[in-house]
């Protein structure tokens, strides 16, 4: 299937190629010439002592205006009706820490909840969630002021799905910029 | 009591209800799922004239008639007919009548009386002037002075329900008619709003935002639509309820670390903390006594129901029935206590007595998830939200008579309702 569709591909662009071919051969235009646009030269100022180049600092990334994920930062996932974390959890967060320490970036930890149970308790569930992942976060020394926390409950859900496997991916602790 | 009542066994539906045997003026309808014994006055409701050619005035006497004979269907307490309706003749003990003229200055002016019947003594005459837009209000406090006198009860024809409506986080607090009528957008600030309480007075609604990113509780004021912060924790300002006095709400606040249930004054000022525990402890609601309070728990392992006093002593477990139950209510009787519980994949909503006794689930599995009742002040009637349309919408359910009618409408989900009070 692939593979047919990928050839017919070929085929439909080799045949535009063909044809662009064919029809630049037949126009006979005689060529355009652009004469270049006589270029005005803003006065140069004189400067009695050039400003000295700064030394380039190797840029990182803009973190601050990059979602989390895009670094590296991970996200939680929780069993259902669950808030606290496990070892593969707490790996998760090693790393996460780790990256974020070195970043000095702020993030937020919003905390989310399959569809099922009510609404309340869902934000209240999701908030333990948050609180959680940032209060591990803050014992492996990422600043407390550097991971603010939030939650949706079960308002907004990563997929729309109805199956344990959708409601497993909105069971977490998401990072997002504050 | 002059009126003549029918004792009607509990209807699966508001609506026609097929009265079968009749002696002494009470009329026994037995009907399957009896549960509990109905008292209905059977009221008339006659002609509604408009005076002159005026077709405003035609109009108006034409919509107050159908929105009262509603009202009073509605309020679960009558059987109705008369003149245009599928029961044109039933033992009547009342009936209702109105003119409608246009005064010399322009303005309506309607004439409601109520009569006894059939010896037609005039019982109540109120006379109003309603501006145009104003014509449904008319009906809806006439309807309610027909419910007093002729039943004793206060009637909810003037009350409202306000509720969440959008998707993800973008839900805004609306307002609609308890008919379904009278749909309005109260908030429109891109975020998440929910969980919205009115004050005992009606002039306020607290709710929660997530305004500024941070979650909030806010108030409304509903004369002019203004909104302003009123508490900023740390974490959770969830699900404020005011108390029946209206001089302080419960809210949960997670600004020690955890979910805790705290009386707050509505300027803001924390009252008092009424529970400690490192578990979640969410959604307060008073009793209507405003000496106790009930509220949710998972302490045990599992969400589940508590009272405590309002200075927090006395703790006891409600529920022992169910892995999960949130969401309560205290009925304004004290009567019911109405909440949410999961059974196995799906929401539910059970009303018992509070101590426990006369537990019934009452929606099925027909009814998908159900979240969120909340009380009329009649104590009789519920709004809740379901999904079983495929997006979460009102309902309201009759607790006598265990019926249910659509309050709202459309395609997006309608989450957390608060009725009036």
């Amino acid at each position: 299937m692939k593979n047919g569709s990928l050839s017919r591909l070929w085929l439909v662009v080799l045949a535009l190629a063909l044809a662009l071919a064919v029809l630049g051969g037949c126009s006979k235009k005689p060529p355009v010439v652009t004469e270049p646009a006589p270029v005005e030269q803003a006065p140069v100022e004189k400067i009695a002592e050039a400003p000295k180049p700064e030394p380039v600092q190797p840029k990182g990334p803009d973190y601050e205006n990059l979602e989390p994920s895009k670094y590296g930062i991970e996200d939680v996932f929780f069993g259902y009706d669950k808030y606290e974390l496990d070892d593969a959890q707490m790996g998760v967060l090693n790393r996460n820490a780790r990256i974020l320490k070195e970043a000095g970036v702020t993030v937020m930890v919003a905390g989310h909840c399959d569809e099922r149970g009510t609404i309340e308790y869902n934000i209240a569930l999701g908030e333990k969630r948050a609180k959680i992942v940032r209060d591990y976060l803050v014992s492996l020394g990422v600043a407390p002021g550097k991971v603010k926390q939030t939650s949706y409950g079960e308002s907004r859900p990563f997929n729309a799905g109805h199956t344990e496997a959708d409601w497993a991916q909105n069971r977490r602790a998401h990072f997002e910029r504050p | 009591m002059r009126a003549t009542c029918f004792l009607v066994l509990a209807a699966c539906c508001l609506g026609s209800l097929p009265a079968l045997a009749q002696g002494g003026g009470r009329t026994e309808v037995s009907i399957e799922h009896t549960a509990t014994a109905v008292l209905k006055t059977d009221l008339r409701v006659g002609d509604f004239r408009g005076l002159g050619d005026d077709r405003g005035v035609q109009e108006t006497a034409a919509r107050l008639r159908e929105v009262l004979a509603n009202d009073l269907l509605l309020s679960g307490l009558f059987r109705v007919g008369g003149p245009g309706f599928p029961d044109k003749e039933l033992p009547f003990s009342w009936t209702t009548e109105a003119t409608v003229e246009r005064g010399s200055d322009g303005v309506l002016v309607v004439n409601l009386n109520l009569l006894s019947w059939p010896d037609r003594q005039l019982v109540l005459t109120k006379r109003y002037k309603p501006a145009p837009e104003q014509v449904r209000t008319t009906a809806h406090h006439f309807a309610n002075e027909v419910v007093r006198t002729t039943t004793g009860s206060e009637g909810i024809a003037l009350t409202r329900i306000a509720f969440s409506r959008g998707r993800g986080d973008r839900r805004d607090i609306y307002v609609v008619d308890y008919d379904g009528e009278g749909l309005l957008r109260l908030t429109a600030n891109r975020t998440l709003n929910l969980c919205p309480d009115w004050s005992p007075d009606a002039a306020r609604i607290a709710f929660t935002s997530y305004r500024g990113g941070q979650q909030g509780l806010y108030f409304l004021e509903t004369a002019t639509g203004a909104v302003r912060q009123v508490l900023s924790m740390e974490g959770l300002n969830l699900g404020a309820d005011w108390s029946p006095d209206g001089k302080e709400l419960l809210i949960s606040l997670s600004k020690s670390g955890d979910p805790e249930v705290y009386r707050i004054t509505p300027e803001g000022a924390i009252v008092k903390r009424l529970t400690v525990s490192p578990a979640i402890e969410i959604s307060p609601s008073w009793a209507p006594n405003g000496r106790e309070l009930v509220f949710t728990s998972d302490s045990s392992g599992t969400p589940q129901l508590y009272m405590i006093d309002r200075e927090g002593a006395g703790k006891r477990r409600v529920t022992f029935e169910g892995k999960y139950n949130d969401s309560a209510t205290l009925s304004p009787s004290g009567e019911w206590l109405a909440y949410a519980t999961r059974e196995d994949v799906l929401t539910q909503i059970v009303v018992m007595r509070p101590g426990g006794e006369d537990r019934r689930i009452v929606t099925d599995a027909s009814w998908r998830n159900c979240e969120d009742p909340s009380w009329a002040p009649d104590g009789r009637h519920l709004v809740f939200a379901s999904d079983k349309s495929g997006t979460s919408k009102l309902y309201v359910y009759d607790v006598v008579e265990n019926g249910f009618r659509q309050l709202t409408f459309g395609n997006d989900p309608d989450i957390t309702p608060g009725w009036s009070h």
